[in-house]
């Protein structure tokens, strides 16, 4: 066995390297699962760097052989566990949550209006327009909905009372949907997200304005308000989330575009995770509190408002936090 | 076309490392793979609660929000089925490990969750078109990645089962179960032959607690026939870690030997 094994047979050179490597390979898969001790961890160094050189020779010696496939692959694999940055996955999640989505929103504020500007606009322009003009309430507001605003009842009393929990769930299929196409329409360098925010806005803006004026507003607004806010309020977080998406491909700045695509879809995405669990708490709000006859509409308004608030409030309090100490770091950094 | 793409990257000590990206015939296979077990795991879990309980009735008795709670839990599941297994299981569903595919991030490192919700949300516009976008994607762009993963900077790539064992057992093991050279050869019969070969050709399949055991069983029997000590026994006991990581190059050793003398 030569020194650092610069043999010419393939054959010999696997065969005095094969349990180094093997060894390699049970360690990795171990970091994988579970911990390793000091000891290990200096082994797994010095294995990963020995085998590295022999995956070296090996390309240049044996291109092509099965050696070499394997060294590559169990090269990449202990390359994965030593230099594994990230967190255990639930960690990983809990900070996504504590810290990352936060600070998503706090930093893409730019995102965070227009989304929100959109919706709002859309909202307006639905309500002026069937204001002004009722005939408009003809291909803004579902035939479904129209019709039951013309027998002078409210639609959600029906469907939400036959059968309370299949609503709820179609409630959320339908509301995920939406969040998801919103954020993977910022591929259409943000057009498609623009426009589905507008839709939803027309759409809920028409609905308020024909109800109220088939003398249901009272009605409808006790329905909307426990879920409103915070329906709402998800569908503008995922609407930023496809806008940051979007501003990769748009805007990539001094990046390549594929890069700069993958960095702005992830923090896109961060507001995205955010949506997803507000939409389960609004689903089951939406078909339990919305529809029920024995809570007041300041109660059920004074909910969603609450629940609104509190999703704000958090992601602001969090986000700034992170952004502060960021901020901190970053001139640390600099001075040092 | 691009007839072999391969992701590569460098890790920070310059060694240049690249893994093969795999093709849309292993990815369209995963995904059926992982949606017939998800439909299996689903229609287990109904038939087992139907033999025990009235379904339709416990349904019913529900509250309207217990049925909206299991309404999201059969949702989220299926929303969620691809995210969650590729965040726990270093970038893996079940059909994915089937296969030998990994999700991995362009710098070789596992999905997190942000990238895995990246990639599984953008299904949202590929689904609605039956997942042509997709195939089309998978099957002509230069690294295979469909717009989640190109959005997700993630691929998704192919891990190979290597057999070593082609270039003869390893050198240290055979010098080290030397005297097995004289004392294999005869020491075995045809048919235990066959299962140490068996076992040795299979192993990768094991899993590690059991395919340590069977290694130590065999290497302690055939060792004591060879008269020699246990592998790994200086003092130890067999079936402990040393015990276990020496049995299976003894056994290398022993089939080698055995081969070559008969």
């Amino acid at each position: 066995m030569s020194a650092g094994g610069r043999t010419r047979n393939v054959a010999a050179f696997v065969r005095a390297r094969r349990e180094a490597w093997e060894r390699l390979e049970a360690l990795s898969g171990r970091v994988e699962t579970g911990r390793l001790s000091l000891a290990e961890v200096e082994e797994l160094d010095r294995l990963y760097r020995r085998t590295a050189g022999d995956l070296a020779h090996a390309r240049a010696a044996f291109p092509g052989t099965d050696a070499e496939g394997y060294l590559a692959q169990v090269t990449a694999r202990a390359y994965g566990a030593l230099y594994r940055r990230r967190r255990r996955p639930l960690a990983e999640v809990a900070r996504l949550f504590a810290s990352d989505a936060p600070a998503a929103m706090v930093g893409n504020g730019w995102a965070l209006a227009l989304s929100a500007g959109l919706l709002l606009a859309g909202v307006a322009g639905g309500a002026l327009a069937v204001a002004l003009e009722p005939a408009a309430a003809g291909w803004l507001v579902p035939a479904a909905i129209r019709d039951a605003l013309a027998a002078r009842r409210l639609w959600t009393g029906d469907l939400l009372s036959a059968a309370p929990g299949l609503a709820g769930g179609a409630i959320l299929r339908n509301n995920l949907a939406v969040a998801a196409l919103c954020f993977a329409l910022g591929l259409t360098g943000g057009l498609g997200t623009a426009a589905l925010l507008l839709a939803n806005g027309l759409l809920v803006g028409a609905v308020v304005v024909a109800a109220a004026q088939a003398g249901l507003g009272p009605d409808l607004l006790g329905f909307l308000s426990a879920h409103g806010p915070a329906e709402l309020s998800a569908l503008v977080l995922a609407g930023q989330g496809g806008l940051v998406l979007a501003s990769g491909l748009v805007r990539p700045g001094e990046w390549p575009r594929g890069l700069a695509l993958a960095v702005r879809g992830r923090e896109g995405a961060r507001l995205l995770a955010v949506a997803v669990p507000v939409l389960l708490l609004v689903a089951l709000v939406e078909s339990t509190v919305s529809p029920s006859a024995a809570l007041a509409t300041p109660a059920k308004a004074g909910l969603g408002l609450a629940l609104a608030a509190a999703l704000w409030g958090y992601l602001w309090r969090a986000g700034r936090t992170e952004a502060a100490t960021a901020t901190v770091a970053g001139a640390t950094r600099g001075e040092g | 076309m691009h007839p072999d793409p391969e992701l590569q990257f460098e890790t920070p000590e310059r060694v240049a490392l690249s893994l093969p990206v795999a093709g849309l015939g292993a990815r369209a296979l995963a995904a059926l793979l992982d949606l017939l077990v998800l439909f299996l795991a689903w229609m287990t879990a109904v038939l087992l609660y139907s033999l025990f309980g009235d379904l339709v009735g416990r349904w019913q008795a529900l509250s309207g929000a217990g049925q909206v709670l299991a309404v999201v839990g059969v949702l989220a599941s299926g929303w969620g089925w691809d995210v969650a297994w590729e965040v726990l299981w270093r970038g893996q569903t079940p059909g994915k490990r089937a296969l030998g595919l990994r999700v991995v991030r362009a710098d070789g490192a596992p999905v997190g969750p942000v990238e895995s919700l990246v990639r599984n949300a953008l299904r949202a516009l590929e689904l609605p078109l039956a997942y042509a976008p997709a195939v089309l994607m998978v099957a002509l762009g230069p690294r295979r990645q469909r717009l989640g993963d190109l959005a997700a900077g993630t691929l998704v790539v192919q891990e190979r089962r290597y057999d070593l064992s082609r270039y003869g057992p390893p050198a240290g093991a055979a010098a080290r179960f030397a005297a097995l050279r004289s004392r294999a050869p005869g020491l075995l019969g045809a048919d235990e032959f066959e299962r140490l070969t068996d076992f040795l050709r299979r192993r990768a399949e094991l899993a590690p607690a059991p395919r340590a055991r069977i290694a130590a069983a065999l290497a302690a029997a055939f060792a004591a026939r060879a008269g020699l000590p246990a592998p790994g026994a200086v003092g130890d006991q067999p079936g402990d870690a040393a015990g276990a990581a020496e049995a299976e190059p003894f056994l290398e050793a022993l089939a080698y030997h055995a081969s070559e003398g008969s």
